[in-house]
């Protein structure tokens, strides 16, 4: 039984691995026929540079950018935005979401609210956002904590609701109290709804970010954007879109689905993509 | 160990769709004595979920009482523990964590609730899964914990409905000698609600006969133990019980 076990948990490791393997080439494949594309065509048709440059162009603006610190500037104030506005998003949507899911009366209360802001959510609110935080740090980490919060609250709430109604009975008739029904079962059993809700609201709020610092800002990856597009720098941009899809694929990779794996897809509440 | 009593109890609630008051229960009056196993039988609509779910406290009732040791008893509370036919295990927690939920609610500290939750996954044969999570368990395997879960909290009244509906046939033989065997050495209260007149007949002491929200009849079972389907299926007297109340559901 014993070795049965552990061969076949070490063969479906390797069967694992390989797949996974494939998997990553899968995934490069595409991305490294659009470079090689891109390679053959600008030279071919002299393309102008100031509509699209050419990749060794592209190349030598990554180099510059790395090499006199821009990059690691504009990185570091964009994810520093992203992270604190999601958290407080997080932190304030997830007992909200709670307590609509608890709460009939809550939720009754707030859902016409959360209709109406929830199509305001994000860049709509950059204008009076800036007149309340002035141009910068603070009107973009509120841009970012609005386009997180409604759509975590959201799926908070739908989380909780849909918790099988045995559980919380199985809890109650085990001793479980009012704080204990919360924290043991209606938490844990929202989480997969929360991960959802926070995966898609830092899609909305990494698409907001940029926008934002387009706008208000003189710092971040959009405001590199927004800047080289005065000086014609079109390999400037393009890296800067590089590097923006780059860093939100690498968020999704080593943030969120380790999480997922580590503890929804674990648990069995949510099948293995 | 208490008596449990139902006297007079009744439920009627509104339903929306019908657009009418519907009763389920009209009378019930039933003493459970402690350490007596109970199965309660009936045809589907006879009201033995909804007396299962008064007594738990999961629905409220409308008239009479339900005494524990004399005392009624509202709301749920880990004097009743509850083994759901959909199991009710929380999936984020692992075999180990499960069994040690009533414990851990009462303020057992967690190496103490650990040895409890142990010494009874051993009871069902479980100590190998300690460390599992339920979605990795058969249904057959995640019912065992649902059983022991509920005894590890030592309620007074062990409250099972349907709890092997949804597993294989041959599984829900071995639940069923198992059940038989973990009530001889624990000697809990239970009342099992099934539809299954075999299986009623197999596990109690006494058999209740429900029918439209009233006791039909009851009906003692004095087979010997320890029971085991091998011998049963073969023994006379096993047979009249069950051909006896079949006959009454049959009529309900």
């Amino acid at each position: 039984m014993q070795v049965t076990g552990s061969v076949k948990g070490r063969s479906s490791r390797l069967i694992r691995s390989v797949s996974s393997l494939a998997g990553a080439a899968m995934f490069v494949a595409p991305l490294i026929a659009l470079v090689a594309i891109w390679a053959i065509v600008v030279p071919l048709f002299n393309v102008n540079p100031r509509v699209f440059p050419s990749v060794g162009a592209v190349g030598t603006a990554a180099l510059d950018s790395i090499r006199d610190g821009t990059l690691f500037a504009h990185v570091a104030a964009s994810l520093l935005r992203v992270g604190l506005g999601t958290l407080i998003g997080i932190a304030t949507a997830v007992p909200l979401g709670i307590a609509m899911g608890v709460s009939p009366t809550v939720a009754a209360f707030l859902t016409p609210l959360f209709r109406f802001f929830s199509v305001l959510a994000g860049i709509a609110w950059i204008p009076i956002a800036t007149l309340w935080f002035g141009y910068g740090f603070g009107a973009i980490v509120f841009v970012i904590f609005n386009a997180v919060f409604f759509v975590v609250a959201y799926n908070t709430l739908l989380g909780v609701r849909t918790i099988p109604h045995s559980l919380r009975n199985a809890a109650a008739s085990l001793g479980a109290g009012r704080w204990t029904l919360l924290t043991e079962v209606l938490v844990p059993g929202a989480l997969p709804n929360i991960v959802t809700g926070i995966r898609t609201g830092l899609g909305f709020a990494w698409r907001g970010l940029i926008a934002a610092e387009m706008i208000a800002t003189n710092v971040g990856l959009g405001y590199m954007l927004f800047v080289a597009r005065d000086f014609y720098r079109t390999e400037v941009i393009v890296f800067g879109m590089i590097v923006i899809g780059v860093l939100w694929l690498l968020i999704d990779r080593l943030l969120l689905v380790p999480l997922e794996r580590a503890t929804i897809e674990r648990w069995g509440m949510v099948r293995r993509a | 160990m208490k008596t449990l009593s139902l006297r007079n109890l009744g439920k009627t609630y509104f339903d929306p769709y019908a657009g009418a008051h519907v009763t389920a229960v009209h009378d019930v009056s039933l003493d459970v004595e402690p350490g007596e196993f109970i199965s309660v039988v009936g045809p589907s609509g006879c009201g033995k979920t909804t007396i299962l779910n008064m007594i738990a406290g999961f629905i409220p009732y409308s008239k009479g009482d339900i005494l524990l040791d004399g005392k009624p008893v509202h709301g749920p509370g880990p004097e009743r523990g509850v083994v759901f036919q959909s199991f009710a295990l929380f999936p984020w927690k692992t075999v180990l964590d499960n069994v040690g939920f009533g414990p851990k609610m009462r303020g057992v500290p967690k190496a103490e609730r650990d040895r409890i939750a142990r010494e009874y996954l051993a009871l069902a044969g479980l100590s190998h899964a300690a460390h599992r999570y339920p979605n990795e368990l058969s249904g057959g395997m995640q019912q065992r914990v649902g059983v022991v879960r509920a005894l590890a909290n030592n309620p007074d009244v062990l409250l099972m409905d349907e709890p092997f509906a949804s597993v294989d046939a041959q599984t829900r033989m071995t639940l069923q000698e198992e059940l038989t065997r973990i009530w001889q050495e624990r000697k809990p209260t239970v009342i099992f609600i099934t539809h299954d007149v075999p299986e009623a007949v197999f596990l109690a002491n006494r058999v209740v006969v429900l029918s439209k929200g009233r006791v039909l009849d009851q009906i003692a079972v004095d087979l010997p133990r320890p029971r085991v389907w091998d011998e049963l299926v073969k023994d006379d007297q096993f047979k009249q019980l069950s051909a006896r109340v079949l006959q009454m559901v049959r009529a309900a």
